[in-house]
């Protein structure tokens, strides 16, 4: 008996250490208050007068690392929620929740600027008196810098700003040396932006998190591990790459709080947590305080986490998930092909493998976003029922594309990659030769982004950034917005018809964007029947803390998340 | 084991090779009989031993008869997925039954547990096989040029075992198995995808040649000083001859010993690696792969990660056990072994 004792050890050993494996992560999140601050005041914070506490940390568990906690780079949820506190603009979205938290109101801007020229002009001033973490003063032409950074590390929403801001395209691609369309005078704070046509959407890009002020000192190279200074009511401290980093609160800041900016209660931590059923139990068992928006409840948890309504709330966002198909090669260059894949998307069961917290849907522009098509789906498809994939294997065999290997590029984390798993499967299934390619969470964007991959399709999604297609449509099937790093137009497509209508529609103002609702409509509808893009839904965001947090107070943009300037323990 | 578990594994050679075949403490050998006859004889009275390699080849056999099971019983492939009538509306999967489709229940995407336990056997044993090899094949090579020749050569060859031997084995594995992943392996004569089930092979053959090459290049630095070998030489043998006629059969037991041990740890390594998302690539199942995609069920559906941790716990038992027999039957004194 003596012989089996080390091998049933070992073998015994095996298995606990496998299971400790996957329960690695879940034991060191902490959540104590072992920092004390002074109590902040904010003039304006919606959150202040419920009298919860307003010192200690919080721990927020994320299923993936930003993009890059340098703003210049980053154009993700993750990196949003964060940058949204640290990186102000001229402007900022209100931090309340539901429909108030897409109102624009000024940051570093004194007011709502004023608009000329047709709309091809905007101007405003700058507070007086601010100044950076660091105690150096924000000037009016930091604006300026901030932007030439953000274009020449790559941003990755960039195109809102080249294809807007006269001369911000040849400065980005190197031929001149600064913005042209942008004059600063540091005396009195003006600021005026020259636009090379009238674009609605305007001011909602100068709210946007990675357009904000950074001082003209700050390195023009990428600096994630040790993000540049800015000005917000926090600073980013501590990051260790991928595994966590610090929110603190900047105690410049509530000396000189912007109204409607709440200089924020608690410090956070941030942790990644990649696997997301590791990431639920933490807040669930209150060893982490808040579940990152961007994840899903699994499927193990969803029903037990759903019944805490003190701490649970699904919130309907407009966010879509689509599957993109790149144009410029086989099998998607062919029209016929595309329509295959458009047909034989199982959506009922990318819903079911998303907890259900899916919303089966057909049209890129989200359900609640001005311009998503009334009408059924094009091709006969139902996006709740079962696919016909009888017809879209005809397709395939039609379109001579048949056999063509695809490679289905996708993320790790839960369900991610099971719906690029059903995604394989269903290529396979009507005649594609498809094989997955994982790419680690925090790489995955970045790879695609960058053109020379020309990943050929793969999981893709989009959360609005404020209130108007033009954000979709800016990035995502634009022409103009194909660039070398930073690409968010994965189908690399560069269709004449959605430039003609987008040059249309860009210049129509966004409070008369109801107006032209119908066009934009006709759009979405002509996209999806192109295929460039197939969604197939539109998903809820949990909002979800651990027993301590006071959930009445915690604020749920729209637009960012989580507000964690709301944070508050009861 | 170290705290973190993710240390390298490591040869424990608590006594030197032997030269030759010894008897075990108070054994008389029979006149005439042949070192492996006596071997066989050892093992055939090791029952434990050989009711953990039955074990070991049941597993095997079932694991080859995949295709059977999953064509004619189960009627489903290991990728097939039915989202729709074998996960509830949260996406949960459902149990164990007891249907032959769906025995063992489904997993996260609502594929036959079976059936992907039996492929998944099939890529685990076939990567720990194919490791194997190259290891033992690569670390015989080197071992004997290091050893027979010394030198400069010896030089190079050690430090590149020591080099390779300072990683800990995950990392290494982890770092080579996400770079080849993205790029796959281009080396001209071969290439590969970077979802082929080879390139784990490969990546766990070359982590483990150290570990057998380092312990058979210290028995052939001993065996190269002896007189068998000076009379061969006399004789005007080729160093080629002198290598593989007499020092590579007296290596030979160590090596059959190392074939279990390592074998062990490559499925080990693989299921490893799998699960941490840098080995076997999804979909393709492996025990380990199978475990990852359980291990976001927990709790509620416990049997997608434990009937693949039970298989792979049992045939990594039934490898170890027999192995210890093998080596037990052919040198009971050596002590090789490889400890994690």
């Amino acid at each position: 008996m003596q012989k089996l004792t080390r091998p049933i050890a070992a073998s015994v050993l095996t298995l606990a250490a496998v299971i400790a494996l996957a329960a690695c992560g879940s034991s060191n999140s902490s959540s104590t208050a072992t920092t004390s601050s002074s109590a902040a005041s904010s003039a304006t914070t919606s959150s202040s007068s419920t009298g919860g506490s307003s010192s200690g940390v919080a721990t927020v568990v994320a299923g993936t690392f930003p993009q890059s906690l340098d703003p210049s780079i980053d154009f993700t949820t993750q990196g949003g929620e964060v940058h949204w506190l640290t990186y102000l603009g001229p402007y900022s979205f209100a931090h309340a929740s539901g429909t108030a938290g897409t109102q624009i109101i000024p940051a570093i801007a004194t007011t709502m600027p004023t608009v000329s020229d047709g709309g091809k002009t905007y101007t405003f001033t700058i507070r007086k008196g601010l100044t950076y973490s660091n105690g150096a003063p924000v000037k009016a032409s930091d604006l300026t810098f901030g932007i030439e950074r953000a274009l020449k590390l790559g941003w990755s929403a960039a195109s809102f700003l080249t294809s807007t801001i006269e001369g911000a395209a040849a400065y980005s691609k190197g031929t001149a040396k600064t913005v042209s369309g942008i004059t600063t005078n540091d005396a009195t704070g003006q600021t005026t932006i020259h636009l090379v046509s009238p674009y609605g959407a305007f001011l909602d890009v100068l709210a946007v998190p990675g357009v904000s002020y950074m001082p003209a000192t700050t390195p023009m190279k990428p600096e994630p591990n040790n993000p540049p200074v800015g000005f917000g009511p926090y600073v980013i401290k501590n990051v260790v790459p991928n595994v966590s980093f610090e929110l603190v609160k900047n105690p410049s800041y509530t000396s000189q709080a912007i109204p409607g900016i709440p200089a924020g209660h608690l410090n956070v931590n941030v942790k990644i947590e990649s696997n997301t059923t590791t990431e639920a139990s933490d807040v669930l068992n209150n060893t982490a305080d808040v579940f990152d928006w961007g994840d899903t409840i699994p499927p193990a948890l969803i029903q037990q986490v759903s019944g805490l309504s003190s701490r649970f709330k699904a919130v309907q966002t407009n966010k879509t998930f689509y599957w993109f198909l790149n144009v410029s090669e086989k099998p998607f260059s062919n029209q016929l092909a595309r329509e295959a894949v458009q047909i034989a998307v199982d959506r009922p069961a990318l819903a079911r493998l998303g907890s259900g917290a899916l919303v089966p849907g057909c049209y890129l522009l989200p359900p609640q976003m001005t311009g998503h098509p009334t009408g059924p789906c094009p091709y006969g498809i139902d996006p709740n029922s079962s696919p016909d994939v009888a017809k879209a294997k005809q397709l395939v065999q039609q379109s001579g594309m048949a056999g063509q290997p695809v490679t289905v590029w996708a993320e790790n984390r839960q369900p991610r990659l099971e719906w690029a798993e059903n995604y394989a499967a269903t290529l396979n299934a009507i005649g594609f030769k498809a094989t997955l390619k994982t790419i680690a969470d925090a790489d995955y964007f970045s790879t695609i982004e960058t053109l020379k991959n020309h990943p050929q399709t793969g999981f893709a999604d989009w959360q609005q950034d404020f209130p108007n297609p033009t954000d979709f449509y800016q990035n995502l099937v634009d022409g103009r917005a194909i660039v070398p790093v930073g690409n968010s137009n994965y189908e690399e497509v560069n269709d004449p018809h959605i430039q003609t209508t987008l040059d249309h529609l860009y210049p129509v103002p966004a409070a008369q964007i109801a107006t032209v609702a119908s066009q934009w409509q006709a759009l979405d509808t002509y996209v999806t029947q192109k295929a460039y893009v197939v969604p197939y839904g539109y998903l809820s965001s949990p909002e979800f803390v651990s027993t301590r947090v006071n959930f009445g107070a915690l604020v749920f943009s729209p637009l960012e998340g989580n507000d964690f300037s709301s944070l508050q323990f009861k | 084991m170290s705290a973190t578990g993710s240390t390298p594994a490591s040869v424990i050679e608590e006594s030197l090779p032997h030269q030759g075949w010894p008897a075990s403490d108070g054994e008389e050998l029979p006149p005439g009989i042949g070192p492996y006859k006596l071997a066989w004889r050892r093992l055939k009275r090791n029952k434990v031993a050989l009711a953990f390699g039955g074990l070991f080849l049941a597993i095997v056999i079932l694991c080859l008869l995949a295709p059977v099971y999953a064509n004619d019983i189960a009627h489903t492939g290991p990728n097939q997925e039915n989202v729709d009538t074998a996960l509830n509306a949260f996406g949960l999967p459902k149990g164990p039954t007891w249907h032959a489709h769906y025995f063992l229940g489904a997993d996260n995407v609502g594929r036959d547990v079976a059936v992907r336990l039996l492929y998944g056997g099939r890529t685990s044993l076939q990567i720990g096989a194919e490791a194997t090899l190259i290891t033992i094949v690569f670390a015989t090579l080197l071992a004997l040029l290091a050893g027979y020749f010394r030198g400069p050569l010896d030089g190079l060859i050690s430090r590149a075992f020591e080099l390779i031997w300072a990683y800990p084995v995950y990392l290494l594995g982890i770092a080579l198995g996400v770079v080849l992943a993205i790029s796959g392996l281009d080396l001209g004569f071969v290439k590969l995808s970077g979802n082929s089930t080879q390139i784990p092979a490969i990546i766990i053959g070359l982590i483990y040649i150290p570990y057998v090459g380092k312990a058979v290049r210290g028995q052939i630095i001993t065996l190269r000083e002896r007189e068998f070998i000076d009379a061969a030489r006399q004789q005007g043998l080729g160093h080629m001859r002198i290598m593989f006629s007499e020092i590579l059969p007296n290596v030979a037991s160590t090596l059959i010993v190392f074939i279990p041990l390592i074998m062990a740890n490559a499925i080990l390594t693989e299921a490893g690696l799998s699960f941490l998302g840098a080995g076997v690539r999804p979909p393709n199942a492996s025990w380990g792969t199978m475990i990852s995609d359980g291990i976001n069920l927990l709790p509620a559906a416990v049997h997608t990660m434990l009937v693949p941790g039970i298989m792979l716990v049992l045939c990594v038992l039934g490898i170890n056990v027999f192995g210890d027999g093998v080596r037990d039957a052919l040198d009971p004194r050596a002590k090789i072994r490889i400890e994690h």
